[in-house]
């Protein structure tokens, strides 16, 4: 799993069947120099981050912190569980899975402590 | 399995009903810079069910490995992808061909 920022929505017309009804999010996720960027030794290369396009069954939206889960728990997310010991098939590999209130971080002084 | 250093925590009330209950922390990737082991920048978020703290250097397990922490055996609808599986006290690294111990603060 990942913390990110929704920075869009994605649309489609033409989609696998299954994924009808899904909403389909853009998250940025966070890296150690937006968070505590003094427990960076040294500085990494900037790089673009990659946006991950994750599937949202709890109505995230643009400029929220959301978590986002990966593969096999990413279509449990979006699954009610499924009679005769099916397993969840849908195919997506990212979901939302929470969306954060508050994060809290080491603080520099906390990390000399 | 991956090691990192647990560097904040998150809290959410709107989230999915399976992971109710469940504490999450920010986790920041070790990786090994020559002889030390240095945050690579990328940062996850993994369940924690063995009282992991900030500063606490942990070994993440990912995916079923993962669902294994929280619901052996039957864990099918367990959602987690990451999950806090051990605590670092020392770790033992190859340094001119002889095993040196370097403890976790």
């Amino acid at each position: 799993m990942f913390m990110g920022k929704v920075v869009g929505t994605v649309w489609s017309t033409v989609k696998w069947e299954g994924l009808h009804g899904l909403k389909f999010l853009v998250v940025r996720p966070y890296h150690l120099a937006d968070l505590a960027p003094h427990l960076l030794v040294r500085p990494t290369p900037y790089t673009m981050y990659d946006g991950v396009v994750a599937a949202d069954v709890l109505g995230a939206g643009p400029g929220e912190d959301v978590i986002v889960a990966y593969g096999h728990s990413a279509r449990v997310a979006v699954e009610p569980e499924l009679p005769d010991g099916k397993l969840p098939s849908r195919p997506i590999d990212a979901a939302v899975v929470a969306i954060v209130d508050h994060y809290h971080v080491e603080s520099a002084a906390q990390d000399e402590a | 399995m991956m090691l990192g250093r647990v560097v904040g925590e998150v809290w959410a009330t709107r989230k999915n009903p399976r992971i109710e209950g469940r504490k999450a922390l920010l986790v920041a990737v070790l990786g090994q810079d020559g002889e030390k082991r240095t945050p690579t920048g990328e940062v996850v978020v993994a369940f924690d069910s063995i009282g992991a703290r900030i500063g606490h250097t942990v070994a993440v397990a990912w995916g079923s490995g993962a669902r294994a922490v929280f619901a052996a055996p039957d864990n099918r609808w367990t959602l987690v992808d990451a999950a806090v599986a051990r605590i670092v006290d020392a770790v033992l690294v190859e340094k001119d061909g002889k095993e040196v111990e370097e403890r976790e603060d």
